[in-house]
């Protein structure tokens, strides 16, 4: 159980954060956008990614419910926080979604179908403690940021300055949601370091994308942003494991000793059970 | 140490890491045709790092194709 102090600290931290979101992160997906600079021009290949990302956006009751289930006794600072990011996050959809519709590279009703295609599934929490689940968002929103300004670059390249705002804004509040993260694991780190240790390589080695899995044709459409270069095999390791590591102050070989202890611990244990089963009598 | 040596090393670090046996594979190989993901490979470089008493910068970790490539990183640190 986190300490006072623990709660303290992130209750500043929280607050600190909601003031400079108020300040100087707020935005209208209908009005800050400039609409009227869409390019119709821009090839389907864009369109497709601003699609996907929708589809993983499109989860977000899942995210919120999730996430307040696993931080509902965490701490006040963290059960605010997820319902200020939902607020934040619902803008990303709806800038997509406009995009999307505005641009004309999809109808009303096609986004219609997507939505209702993508409520089908539903999106689990793939951690069940705070701390594994706030270490997952360092990476997950660090990621998003780190896509989200190739899609910018990309969409610029294209002259869509529309599609270029759009990501603008949203990579601005996921790399806002990573540092908050961050400043979390930073305390959770003074709290309990080795366990906390333990806990990063086991998200680190267990992480998954959101989308994955649930967003229709995730596979395909990944390897069109593959394809297209937006992403490649050392984009995690280069820009979002290694420099989050700096970050929060672990050596990368505290990791891989840590993951190393717990392949061999996983493994023992399926060997275990092998040998139990094997034991058994058959009936 | 002899390169020859280097490579059953790593061999060796990335079967036991991979619960799998890579007896085709050679200093050309490409890492992620040996199904090795990044992270994968970042443990067994920590095996290698642990076993020779090396600490790798981690600029230098980015951008490792083949095993040959991978070696010859190791091998300036040794």
């Amino acid at each position: 159980m986190p300490s006072d102090q623990f709660r303290e600290k992130l209750h500043r931290e929280f607050l600190d954060f909601f003031d400079n979101a108020e300040q100087n992160r707020r935005w209208n997906p209908l009005r800050d956008i400039p609409w009227e600079r869409v390019n119709p021009e821009t090839p389907e290949s864009l369109a497709l990614c601003a699609e996907t990302f929708l589809g993983v956006e499109g989860f977000l009751p899942d995210y919120i419910s999730g996430g307040l289930q696993v931080f509902r006794n965490a701490s006040v600072a963290q059960r605010w926080f997820v319902a200020n990011w939902g607020y934040e996050e619902l803008k990303h959809s709806m800038a997509l979604q406009l995009y999307l519709i505005r641009s004309g590279k999809r109808t009303e009703e096609q986004m219609a179908d997507y939505q209702a295609e993508l409520m089908k599934e539903r999106w689990e929490p793939p951690f069940s403690t705070a701390r594994r689940i706030t270490i997952y968002g360092v990476f997950q929103e660090m990621a998003t940021f780190v896509i989200y300004l190739r899609q910018e670059k990309a969409a610029k390249k294209v002259g869509d300055e529309a599609l270029a705002a759009v990501y603008r804004m949203n990579a601005r509040d996921e790399v806002a949601h990573a540092r908050f993260y961050e400043l979390v694991v930073r305390a959770y780190l003074e709290e309990d370091r080795d366990n906390t240790i333990a806990d990063i390589a086991y998200v680190a080695a267990n992480f998954k994308m959101p989308g994955v899995g649930i967003v229709p044709d995730y596979d395909a459409r990944i390897a069109v942003m593959r394809d297209a270069g937006q992403i490649d095999r050392d984009l995690f390791l280069q820009k979002i494991y290694l420099p989050t590591l700096r970050r929060l102050g672990v050596e990368r070989s505290e990791i891989t000793r840590v993951i190393s202890e717990q392949r061999k611990a996983e493994r023992a244990a399926r060997r275990s059970a092998e040998m139990m089963s094997r034991a058994e009598p058959a009936e | 140490m002899q390169r020859s040596e280097l490579l059953e090393k790593f061999k060796a670090a990335a079967s036991e890491i991979a619960e799998k046996e890579f007896d085709d594979l050679q200093e050309d190989s490409v890492i992620v045709d040996l199904g090795l993901d990044s992270l994968v490979v970042l443990e067994v470089i920590g095996e290698l790092e642990q076993a020779f008493d090396v600490r790798i910068p981690d600029d230098k970790l980015v951008g490792i194709q083949t095993v040959s490539q991978l070696l010859d990183i190791i091998e300036e640190q040794l």
